[in-house]
């Protein structure tokens, strides 16, 4: 039987600034009838670049160099554009991310998915009748209302049933995810991957799974492809390469992703990130060989070729290499403890956020929007205090609250002692930080390094001449684990880690006695992502520092905090120790929540058999 | 749909009445107050002195300020703008026969703008990344150093004057029967179907409307162009392209749609721009419009005509800028549900 | 945390800072900053040694030699090398001399319309609220009436002068500053950097003028650049209809509306002013497009 879509030592290669640049190289995999294949790598590996290379959509300046992509039989890079064209959508189908701009927002979901059916050769008199059977079939209720309606009147969980019914309404022989759930509650993903699985079958469709989650891809994949900066550098069946990794990074990327179950050790991190396309010139070999524990140099100059370490399982590494990367056990780690006796450094009592819009005639009615419906709880000092939910539940508001960015419209706020009075924002408590999610927007462009660290050095009580702020910026850098070099520079020429740890450093620079980090980690890769946790663990250690960690994803939660706050809709429906929460949850949205995530170990099945739709609806 | 329409509608009208009794006032003032002797702009030269008593009685010019305006607001909302100086007419007779002319010039110059500007942004959009769109670029910023009045000047020498293909004077040639109808000689003419007279009027609408148009057209072009550049980075874009949709087909179906809005809303912002052109443009083609009008009334000092070009200049602005918001609502969907 | 690698190689990235001196010279290489540049410039210089550079007076009437031709058509004179207007004054004089009216009310308005319009926007897009209403309204206000319409109402107030011409422009071009930077600095009030500033006990005025003015900087340069071309055609505009500067003073509007009445019998009357007035706003035109796109990272050609 031949395969559905094979790759032949592919290589894509770049012109930048006049030097050519090897941006995928020597990738080979193959994909049979119904089989699901999943590619697995952080951002920047080119995971998404394998997609674009069977969609024909290149950026300019990249080509393929080298290699043999077919299809059904047929060779893929021969083809025209418009051939091409005419197999995309009927033939070979992709299922983009970030569902809700993924369609245009100015015509209904009916006129797109119309044109779409006009596309792939249907005439147009059936185009109603069949679209309100697919939407069905995905689960998408009130199928013939929705064709009227507009993306931004969907959610995104609904937007991508309507993409994957388009995905798969015209009997694809391939489908291509591209992070389909990426963008996606906890829930919705365990939705939509179960959702994707049953028409893969239903129509017996070849599935390429790309995904950042490791854990995702086990569960949901055949096989497993795993991509480190161009380079395809293990691929085998799911089980052996998640339960028995081969290559060094593998093994690291697995043991770097916190776990939901089992002892708490401490993540190990390893140094520096992966290259970007700037640096990819100098690293011929491999190009994973300078973080790697063995630093052999022939792994510096060679590429070596795969190497079978098991039925349908290669990986590109040398034999004398495969014990590097046995990560060692982290220690134990011991739940950040909390200064007895001392007051609450916060305590919330009945508190509500709320906003007003003009709704109605002439904007004449006015409605109220409950951000935080009643608020009650209090965190210790010295404690890590997590704060968990989907977006929308209210979390970051009181994240906002805590710091003084919001003011309650009613019920009590206090910080160490003191009172926040209800009225207008009056921003003097520097001793409460926070750390912003997103830091690109967190970060002012214009600011060197060195003047962002040393910012709340330029006016109060903590004034200090610029001549002498330079040694308290470089204390900063070494607390945040920044390399020395960096404080000349913008914030435009640092990695996404690097600009997280000048925001935390930022706000450190204030000695506040609390933090708010607020969803912080998150969009960061799995590396990165643990010298973060380490970095904050590290500080509440060191400093006593009391912190509040907002976040959706439960294993990094479980990671840092003791304690931890489930919130839902504005409410906190469940609270206690982390532990007990995770092991015995009590709320029901608690348990689907814990129900929704994929499971550390590969072998529970997943996505587990949910509530059908209407009960997940009367939660929210 | 239509309730957020009607909430539209009502609160453009509700901000507008307080807009057009401000901006009265801040003309009034500028026009009464601010000169030495506002009584000589207010009589012909050879007034006599009864004369100007009896013009301070009526305008109240002995008495403040805001009794002045109170007493010009009365007048004006019964209908009496005052008395041109120069023209001894009633100006409220002088703008009615001047106001369809100017509207008529108006439309006919945004639609030739959008002929103009539609294609020329589709072509600028397509000829990125060649050398051609530097050359277009270059073209549409010297367009865009050219104002209208100057597009005007070479229009009525080369079209009108050198080559003699169009006239360049008037609405139609004299003595041409100006029906009583609308005003707007291309509906009348071709309600009562007198062709001949209609293709008249039309000719010596081009040249000054082109002028307009040429004017406007750069505006409009770069915006269309700069928002096809910003959707075709767009995600919904490159989704379609992964669907199979051709390059022309996601503009015309998708792109186009998209860059509606932005171009909407430039027009609406600079619809003024356009309108203003109209002072000068009138003039140079001795057009009977109310920018002619004014201009006319500045040589003459005449202050009861320009006060009353100027309100009229002001509502029709905002009667354009309310369209411009309904068609707003009605083409962005994420407006429609108030 | 340290690794073997030094961290510089690692960090390269294609862009470099965007300090004021990078900012200069993508800027220098970009052909609009030169070229428009460069005609600012041949201006500049004609408006301040207009005397030494003008052949004649520009005021003085050679009754004998009425619209005579430029000196390369037949009939001209080398004394007079662009021609002469109906009183027989030098037209290339004229010209010159009117670069010096158009360039200082250009400039000094352009001054006056930033300084009042980013004010204003920096207060309204900051602030929000009621003072964002009021402002915001007055601007709705101002511009409903055609720019033009406006200035022209101002002048038959205001009275001729130079001085008057200034601040009419002003008082009618604050508006379109205003809205725009307004747009821009809400947008940036909306970052979290601004936010941070708050949490670290950074005042409104400190937060205005370190985190958002110079993030709103290029855009107003830009629009700076391009009022002065706006101005010098609103002065040409005014003394067309003869509301700008006093009769005796060289402006090129009111060469052209003066040589509009000999059109027929000498159109190089009224082609030679328009020429320098096209030149002289495309000068500015082009310096500020080219200032826009250098100064603006999302609009530089981006490498991959």
């Amino acid at each position: 039987m031949t395969d559905v879509l094979s790759f032949d030592n592919v290589t894509v290669t770049a012109r930048m600034s006049g030097r050519r640049i090897d941006v995928l190289r020597d990738i080979s995999f193959s994909l049979g009838q119904g089989d699901i294949v999943g590619l697995v790598g952080e951002s920047g590996a080119g995971k998404s670049m394998i997609g674009r290379v069977i969609s024909g959509l290149l950026p300019d300046n990249f080509s393929v160099s080298a290699g043999k992509v077919s299809f059904d039989g047929k060779n893929l890079l021969a083809l025209g554009k418009s051939e091409r064209r005419a197999l995309l959508g009927r033939r070979i189908a992709f299922i983009p991310q970030e569902p809700l701009s993924a369609l245009n927002p100015v015509r209904t979901i009916g006129s797109q998915f119309s044109e779409h059916l006009r596309h792939i050769g249907i005439e147009r008199s059936r185009h109603r009748a069949l679209m309100i059977e697919r939407l069905t079939q995905v689960q998408l209720r009130n199928a013939e209302e929705a064709l009227q309606r507009f993306p931004h009147e969907l959610s995104g969980g609904q937007c991508q049933r309507v993409l994957i019914a388009m995905a798969f309404a015209g009997e694809p022989a391939l489908v291509v995810a591209d992070e389909p759930t990426t963008a996606l509650d906890v829930m919705t993903q365990a939705h939509i991957v179960r959702l994707i699985a049953e028409q893969q079958k239903q129509h017996g469709t070849a599935l390429l799974f790309i995904t950042h989650d490791l854990r995702l891809a086990g569960h949901v994949c055949r096989n497993v492809g795993v991509m480190y900066a161009g380079d395809m550098v293990e691929f085998g069946p799911a089980a052996s390469v998640l339960k028995a990794p081969s290559h060094p990074y593998t093994k690291s990327l697995l043991a770097a992703i916190p776990e939901l179950t089992g002892p708490r050790r401490v993540l190990p991190a390893l140094a520096d990130h992966m290259p970007g396309l700037g640096t990819f010139a100098g690293l011929g070999g491999c190009r994973f060989s300078p973080r790697c524990a063995t630093k052999d140099p022939s792994c510096i100059a060679t590429r070596l070729p795969p190497r079978m370490v098991g039925a349908g399982h290669w990986v590109r590494c040398a034999e004398r290499c495969e014990a590097a990367g046995n990560a060692q056990l982290g220690d134990l780690i011991s739940l950040p403890a909390s200064v007895a006796d001392a007051p609450a450094a916060v305590a919330f009592d009945k508190v509500r956020l709320s906003y007003h819009a003009s709704r109605g005639f002439l904007g004449l009615r006015r409605s109220r929007f409950d951000a935080v419906k009643s608020a009650t709880f209090s965190v210790q000092e010295g404690e890590i205090l997590g704060i968990v939910g989907e977006s929308g539940s209210g979390k970051t508001s009181i994240g906002r609250l805590i710091v003084g960015l919001e003011r309650p419209s009613a019920g009590m706020i206090r910080i160490h002692g003191q009172e926040r009075t209800t009225g207008a924002v009056h921003l003097t408590h520097r001793d409460t930080q926070l750390i912003f999610q997103d830091p690109q927007s967190a970060l002012n462009p214009r600011r060197s390094v060195m003047r962002l660290l040393t910012q709340a050095l330029e006016v109060g009580e903590s004034y200090v001449p610029e001549s002498e702020r330079r040694p308290v910026a470089e204390a900063l850098l070494r607390d945040t684990g920044l390399p020395p070099d960096c404080l000349e520079r913008f914030s435009s020429q640092l990695s996404g880690g690097q600009r997280q740890r000048v925001n935390i450093g930022r706000a450190l620079g204030a000695k506040p006695k609390l933090i708010v980090a607020d969803e912080i980690v998150s969009g960061l890769d799995v590396s990165v992502q643990a010298h973060i946790l380490n970095c904050l663990l590290d500080l509440n250690r060191k400093h006593r520092l009391t912190m509040v960690f907002i976040s959706h994803d439960l294993a990094v939660v479980r990671y840092l905090c003791s304690r931890i706050l489930m919130m839902h809709a504005g409410e906190i429906v469940e609270e206690g120790p982390t532990e007990a929460v995770f092991s015995n949850p009590q709320h029901p949205y608690t348990k689907a929540l814990l129900d929704a995530v994929p499971p550390d170990n590969a072998d529970r099945p997943w996505p587990p058999v949910l509530a059908t739709d209407s009960a997940m609806s009367a939660l929210r | 749909m239509f309730k957020s329409l009607i909430n539209v509608a009502a609160r453009r009208l509700a901000g507008a009445i307080p807009t057009v009794l401000l901006l009265s006032m801040v003309v009034f003032i500028v026009l009464r107050a601010l000169p030495a002797d506002p009584l000589a702009l207010l009589l012909p030269p050879n007034a006599t002195q009864a004369d100007a008593e009896a013009v301070r009685k009526a305008l109240g010019l002995d008495r403040s300020i805001v009794i002045q305006y109170l007493i010009w607001l009365r007048d004006a909302l019964s209908g009496d703008l005052g008395n041109s100086i120069a023209f001894r007419e009633p100006v409220t007779r002088l703008l009615a026969n001047s106001l369809p002319a100017t509207l008529e010039l108006s439309f006919v110059g945004l639609g030739l703008a959008l002929l103009i500007s539609i294609p020329g942004g589709l072509l600028l959009y397509g000829a990125r990344g060649t050398i051609l769109e530097n050359i277009l670029d270059v073209l549409v910023v010297c367009m865009l150093s050219i104002p209208s009045f100057l597009w005007a000047i070479f229009l009525l020498l080369g079209f009108g004057v050198m080559l003699g293909w169009l006239p360049f004077s008037g609405r139609v040639e004299s003595g041409i029967v100006i029906p009583d109808g609308t005003g707007f000689l291309l509906i009348d003419y071709l309600v009562t179907m007198q062709w001949g007279y209609w293709q008249n009027a039309l000719s010596h609408l081009i040249l000054p409307a082109m002028a307009l148009a040429l004017g406007f057209s750069p505006l409009v072009i770069r915006v269309l162009r700069s928002s096809l550049l910003e959707s075709s980075d767009d995600h919904y874009v490159t989704v379609a392209r992964q669907r199979g949709l051709s390059e022309r087909q996601i503009i015309l179906a998708h792109m186009l749609r998209n860059s509606v809005l932005p171009t909407i809303t430039l027009i609406g912002a600079q619809f003024g721009f356009l309108f203003g052109g109209t002072l000068l443009v009138e003039t140079i083609f001795s057009y009977p419009g109310i920018g002619n009008l004014m201009v006319q009334a500045v040589r003459n000092h005449d202050l009861p005509v320009i006060q009353g070009v100027a309100l009229v200049f002001c509502v029709t602005t905002l009667a354009i800028n309310t369209v411009v918001d309904i068609l707003y609502v009605v083409l962005n969907p994420k407006l429609r549900r108030a | 945390m340290s690794s073997s690698i030094p961290s510089s190689a690692a960090l390269k990235r294609e862009r470099p800072p965007s300090a004021t001196a990078e900012a200069l010279r993508q800027a220098i290489r970009s052909p609009r900053v030169v070229i428009g540049g460069a005609i600012v410039l041949a201006m500049v210089i004609c408006a301040v040694f207009a005397p030494q550079i003008a052949p004649n007076d520009p005021a003085e009437q050679d009754l004998l030699n009425m619209l005579l031709p430029p000196m390369w058509a037949e009939g001209g004179s080398i004394d007079y090398p662009f021609g002469t207007d109906s009183l027989g004054r030098c037209i290339l004089s004229q010209m010159i001399f009117g670069a010096r009216v158009a360039l200082f009310v250009g400039f000094v308005a352009a001054i006056g319309a930033t300084l009042l319009g980013t004010t204003l926007a920096l207060i309204s897009g900051y602030f929000g609220g009621w003072i964002d209403r009021v402002i915001s309204h007055l601007v709705d206000l101002w511009m409903s009436l055609p720019p033009v319409v406006l200035s022209v109402t101002l002048m038959v107030g205001f009275g001729t002068g130079v001085g008057n011409v200034i601040l009419s422009i002003v008082l009618v071009d604050w508006t379109r500053f205003c809205r725009v930077v307004r747009s821009e600095v809400m947008v940036v009030a909306r970052k979290d950097f601004v936010s941070a500033a708050k949490l670290l006990g950074f005042g409104n005025v400190r937060i205005i003028l370190r985190e958002i003015l110079p993030s709103v900087a290029p855009l107003i340069i830009t629009l700076f650049t391009l009022q002065v071309g706006i101005g010098i055609i609103v002065e040409a505009i005014l003394s067309f209809v003869g509301l700008s500067v006093p009769a005796g003073v060289p402006a090129w509007g009111q060469m052209i509306a003066q040589a509009r009445n000999y059109m027929y019998q000498a159109p190089w009357g009224i082609i030679l002013p328009i020429i320098a007035m096209f030149i002289t706003v495309l000068g500015f035109n082009l310096l500020g497009e080219g200032l826009r796109v250098t100064l603006d990272p999302r609009l530089r050609k981006r490498n991959i």
